[in-house]
């Protein structure tokens, strides 16, 4: 008894130490995968991600000035989050667009320009965007070649705007 | 052939060989007027254009095959709600203007002809439409539209297409004008005259409200926020039947600092 009394206890000991080491190993691993996917918790070295974005926004007007439409609404797909469009008719076949984006505690910056067509009731734009700052967890955010699509309900000059494609952080 | 024949043979190919290809047709001429309605800057408004076609010496002119009107920059058509609905050409010329959507109203007008038999004081049309068509290219068009009265029975349906422009024009509306037999099998008609607007002004549009239909007046393109020194430049090019070109140009006055 006291043989396997103490092989019990030896065993729970082993036991412990093992489940210790995959505690300590899953810890390390762990902390190893959140450094690769993003910033370190001590804010260390950048480790760059690519993010495949698919959004999908829905905005009303704010105000206007000259050929720019300024936009607000919320955005969700990938990202949720607010978002900002500030629409400039650039002629009556193309626009530009400032777009901003903001998840919480951070923001995605992107410039887009593209096809302007306006048919009854709405008003169609498509091109590509930029993005070219972040901040937060979408530091260093920076891409090109994402698609940039969306119409406009030109009674009320509501936007649905879609942004898809890859951008890196 | 004789010497002294082929001689007035090669001095008749030298001679016609002189004269320009164009010098068979009689030349046109073409005057303009613009305005806008209210003239404020960067305030929606009615533009209102019109013009007037004849040869240069005062008769009525081939009939016209294309007119290009170019509009100055700035005009902004970011916010306006002109043509909210389309109407379809075959529609139109079915039924005419009832044809149409109200939405799709843009501006109308009234214009002049004479017919090849007439007495040469011209015909009045009283009434045209200008509407907005669907677009085949990605630009905006305009419906022109107008039902002959005698002695012309042919409707009047052409199609205007605004293009980006450049330098002091921002846009130009560029209109095919195909030939309006005056009767069935007959001569075509020469466009002398037409005014139009492209505007709210006297137009309403509908919406539902609450499952409720409410009038509303649509809003206009907006007169550009700054005047060019001179005041907005507009410019057009006709193109008639027989070969002629004419073009015409005019500028509406900046406004004054108090209306603008």
């Amino acid at each position: 008894m006291p043989f396997h009394m103490t092989a019990r206890r030896m065993g729970c000991r082993v036991t412990k130490a093992v489940a210790l080491s995959v505690v300590v190993a899953l810890t390390v691993a762990v902390g190893a995968l959140t450094v690769a996917s993003g910033t370190s918790a001590a804010g260390g070295a950048h480790v760059a991600r690519t993010i495949s974005l698919s959004e999908t926004g829905h905005l009303h007007l704010t105000s206007h000035k000259g050929f720019t439409l300024n936009e607000q609404g919320t955005t969700g797909g990938t990202i949720d989050g607010t978002i900002y469009i500030h629409l400039h008719v650039v002629s009556t076949d193309r626009v530009t667009a400032e777009v901003n984006i903001y998840p919480t505690g951070s923001s995605i910056t992107g410039s887009a320009s593209g096809s302007y067509r306006s048919s009854g009731a709405l008003a169609t734009f498509d091109g590509t965007m930029s993005v070219i700052h972040g901040s937060g967890a979408y530091a260093h955010a920076n891409g090109s070649g994402l698609r940039f699509t969306g119409t406009i309900a030109r009674a009320n000059d509501a936007v649905t705007v879609h942004v898809s494609g890859s951008f890196r952080t | 052939m004789t010497a002294r024949a082929f001689g007035i043979g090669a001095l008749t190919c030298v001679l016609l060989a002189l004269v320009p290809a164009g010098a068979v047709a009689v030349a046109e001429r073409a005057s303009l007027q613009a305005s806008f309605s209210p003239d404020r800057l960067a305030t929606p408004t009615t533009i209102s254009f019109s013009f007037e076609l004849s040869t240069l010496a005062g008769t009525a002119p081939a009939p016209l095959t294309r007119i290009d009107l170019r509009m100055p920059a700035g005009l902004n058509y970011t916010t306006t709600t002109l043509g909210l609905a389309l109407c379809n050409p075959e529609a139109l010329v079915a039924h005419g203007l009832s044809g149409c959507p109200a939405n799709s109203r843009l501006g109308y007008g009234d214009a002049a002809v004479e017919v090849p038999f007439g007495s040469g004081a011209g015909h009045e049309i009283p009434e045209i439409q200008a509407v907005a068509g669907p677009s085949k290219s990605g630009n905006m068009e305009v419906l022109f539209y107008a039902k002959g009265l005698y002695p012309v029975l042919a409707q009047l349906a052409f199609t205007g297409e605004v293009l980006p422009d450049s330098g002091l024009f921002g846009s130009q509306l560029a209109t095919s004008v195909p030939l309006i037999a005056s009767v069935p099998g007959g001569p075509d008609v020469s466009i002398t005259r037409v005014s139009t607007t492209i505007g709210p002004r006297h137009l309403t549009y509908y919406k539902r409200v609450h499952g409720r239909r409410v009038a509303f007046t649509p809003r206009g393109v907006a007169v550009p926020a700054r005047c060019p020194r001179g005041g907005f430049p507009f410019a057009a090019s006709f193109a008639f039947l027989d070969g002629t070109e004419a073009s015409a140009t005019t500028t509406v006055p900046c406004p004054s600092r108090r209306d603008g």
